[in-house]
């Protein structure tokens, strides 16, 4: 059952084209992976999903929902149930990290507010660090923050935009070891943009592959590994070379 | 039917009211010109004489940003760039000259010239005009270049210094890489040159700004005056225009460069005769006027000093008030272009304010009131509201460049991280944006503060009869005052604005402190 469905979707950046009438449906609570080169539309896909952008052709639907249609917004990104990890975290640098996670939840009372962002931060092991600010983190743990303040509002969908691009590999382990616990913990459905396949192959359910704005394959890990598409078998190729 | 709502409400009526109060009244004043009879006989008075006039303070304002963005390339480079000991008391000091009104310094210098002259006439007065306005606009200079040589990628430099010797990397890498900025400086310089009318007046030099306000004043000959601004607002605009995209893009005034690695070189064995251009300087362009002021207020007793203080002191509540509430209204104002035209691209707030900066103090206040000379609007005439309009419209440039670069530094993602988790605008403006560019509202406030405090070229024209404001009284009592007593004043305005400098320092330290600005 497709949780996100994108329908003709043709996205362009001033004269440049970066999506060209895709269509994408996303499995519900599974880990999905856009794998692609840079300028790909990875990230314009995820956007479009937010709502921080609107397409210039074609409909998003969330939840069977149509949220987005052409040079339209619907529903705006804040009722849309996501979170979305940036690609450079976006944490408030002025704020720590207990006022990070705990600056969406709005209109309630202070105790549960409270009692939410410290079961979140125990969760990922860092109830010590609710007093520190964002850059006395380490990478990792300002990585688990961001996850930790998208979670807090208790998303269906959480949406990563090659967020461990920068980690050392043990960190990266670590977090990917997590996003499948949270997938089953939280029941979410969880889409995941790198460039970096060999991550894509460790804890994706599905992968879809992406140039040029377009789709070139997509399926099972098993399914893309053994792809006939020229495109994917040398995006593999070179990237394990 | 749906009731249709303003996307933008704040933005909006800011547009609307900046609109209304300051840039109409400017245009009306340009339809006036053409409008009122006397257009085609203006044009022939206007004539060869004007143009020359317009082409002689063309000279003298070029030399004097050629000059300051010279040595704004040194000194910005020296404090900016090397390692060298208190370089942060150099890069504030250093400032000191470019918040103080010009003719503080005119006063200083010509009491500096009289030493080695008889008298300052012709030559030696265009001397001195150049040597004031060099000493006001180095430190502009040096602001710009050095904010642009702070934002230079260290990789850029190293990778070149890895091929290539210092000199080669400096004049391949490092200076074009800083062009936009030196641009920058080149006009803005130019322009606050050309528009500046208290030094050449003070000198009794004839410059295209005197000889407005000579038609305007002397005269009465308002249409003439008026047709001789449009040619200065021409000049200006043309200029700024055609370097708005360097002006735009580079970091002109930028403070607050969190996260950014600047490569500082350590010369060792020049680093004395760093520290003795650094002196130098410092000594030329504060030290030296401020001694000679000392010595000329003092040099007969303090008797000039006690009258000089108690002529100032119905000046000081008000100036303190007007240049307050300017600082605040051209804060707002500046906030809301930059923030609307950074994030939502909307640019005509922005535009207005570059174009009123463009047009010189003088012609904005003879705009001023020529719109407001009238019953209806006779409330703002007759009060403080007109000084105060002007304040906006001269300044409102600055503070909205300054805070949009500091927009400019914050990471987009920031703001969109909130708005996904459902902050509301104005909380997200609250939350986020503003504690990030804190440094640069506060920068922002000082610098038109002080603008607004030493301001004469907008006041002396619209200033309403009876309000004592300190630049207005200190520039019509030195025409025929002795120079103890001026220089007394001016001691006295130099002291209060230094004074006053230090007491928002500290105000404003403590709101650092409190809401955790250093994090």
């Amino acid at each position: 059952m497709s949780i996100i469905k994108l329908k003709n979707i043709s996205y362009s950046y001033d004269e440049e084209r970066v999506l060209d009438k895709l269509s994408l449906d996303i499995e519900k609570n599974k880990i999905t992976y856009l794998l692609g080169n840079s300028g790909s539309g990875k990230t314009t896909i995820l956007r479009l999903i937010t709502g921080l952008e609107v397409p210039q052709e074609g409909n998003v639907y969330i939840e069977n929902v149509l949220v987005s249609i052409a040079n339209s917004l619907i529903v705006p990104p804040e009722k849309r149930k996501i979170g979305y990890i940036f690609q450079d975290l976006a944490l408030w640098p002025h704020f720590t990290v207990y006022k990070n996670i705990a600056f969406g939840l709005q209109n309630k009372k202070e105790s549960d507010i409270e009692k939410k962002v410290l079961d979140m931060l125990d969760f990922f092991g860092l109830k010590d660090s609710a007093n520190k600010f964002p850059h006395q983190l380490s990478g990792g743990q300002q990585q688990m923050i961001a996850i930790s303040r998208a979670l807090v509002l208790k998303p269906k969908i959480l949406l990563m935009d090659e967020p461990l691009a920068n980690l050392d590999i043990k960190s990266k382990r670590k977090i990917l070891k997590y996003l499948v616990l949270l997938k089953e913990n939280f029941n979410l459905s969880i889409v995941y943009v790198t460039h970096d396949h060999r991550e894509a192959f460790e804890i994706a359910d599905d992968i879809v592959v992406l140039n040029d704005g377009k789709i070139q394959d997509s399926g099972s890990t098993e399914k893309i590994k053994n792809s006939d598409n020229e495109f994917v078998k040398d995006f593999l190729e070179i990237e394990d070379d | 039917m749906g009731r249709k709502t303003i996307k933008y409400p704040v933005y909006t009526i800011a547009l609307a009211l900046y609109l209304f109060f300051i840039v109409l009244p400017v245009l009306y004043s340009l339809w006036l010109t053409v409008t009122d009879g006397h257009f085609i006989e203006n044009i022939k008075t206007v004539g060869q004489d004007s143009i020359i006039l317009l082409l002689k303070s063309s000279v003298l304002a070029a030399v004097i940003a050629i000059i300051s963005t010279f040595f704004g390339i040194i000194l910005g480079f020296l404090i900016y760039k090397t390692s060298i000991n208190y370089r942060k008391f150099f890069k504030v000091i250093i400032l000191i000259p470019l918040f103080i009104s010009p003719y503080i310094l005119a006063v200083a210098w010509r009491d500096i010239l009289l030493l080695f002259f008889d008298k300052i006439e012709n030559s030696n007065s265009f001397f001195a005009i150049i040597l004031v306005h060099s000493t006001i606009f180095i430190p502009l200079s040096i602001l710009i270049i050095g904010s642009a040589l702070v934002n230079v990628s260290k990789n850029l430099e190293e990778s070149a210094l890895m091929i290539s010797g210092f000199k080669r990397m400096f004049f391949n890498i490092l200076l074009p890489l800083i062009k936009p900025a030196i641009l920058s400086s080149l006009v803005l310089v130019f322009i606050f040159s050309i528009s500046e009318f208290s030094v050449p007046a003070f000198f009794s030099v004839r410059v295209f700004t005197t000889e407005i306000f000579t038609q305007f004043s002397a005269f009465y000959n308002h249409s003439l005056a008026m047709l001789q601004s449009s040619l200065l607002i021409i000049v200006c605009v043309l200029l700024l225009l055609s370097e708005r995209k360097y002006i735009a893009d580079s970091p002109f005034l930028s403070i607050g460069t969190r996260g950014k690695t600047t490569k500082l070189y350590d010369f060792k064995s020049f680093n004395k005769i760093a520290y003795l251009i650094l002196i130098f300087s410092v000594f030329i362009m504060i030290l030296l006027p401020l001694l000679i002021l000392l010595y000329q207020s003092f040099k007969d007793g303090t008797d000039d000093f006690i009258e000089a203080f108690q002529l100032l002191i119905p000046t000081f509540g008000n100036s303190l008030f007007l240049a307050l509430t300017g600082a605040i209204l051209t804060l707002i104002f500046g906030f809301i272009a930059a923030y609307f035209s950074e994030i939502y691209r909307k640019k005509l707030l922005d535009s207005s304010l570059l174009l009123l900066f463009a047009i010189p103090s003088i012609v904005l206040g003879i705009a001023l009131i020529k719109f407001y000379n009238r019953p209806v609007l006779n409330t703002i005439y007759s009060g403080v509201g007109i000084i105060i309009i002007g304040y906006v419209a001269k300044y409102g440039f600055i503070a909205a460049k300054m805070l949009e670069n500091a927009i400019k530094q914050i990471p987009k993602s920031l703001d969109e991280a909130a708005k996904i988790q459902g902050i509301k605008f104005y909380k997200r403006i609250n939350s986020i944006t503003l504690p990030l560019v804190f440094p640069a509202i506060f920068a922002a406030f000082m610098i038109n503060f002080l603008f607004c405090l030493g301001d004469l070229g907008t006041t002396i024209m619209v200033y309403p009869p009876g309000t004592e404001i300190m630049p207005i009284k200190v520039f019509t009592i030195m025409a025929n005052a002795p120079e103890s007593l001026t220089s007394s004043m001016v001691l006295i305005v130099f002291l209060f604005t230094i004074s006053i400098i230090l007491i928002l320092f500290s105000i404003f330290r403590k709101i650092f402190t409190a809401y955790n600005v250093n994090y």
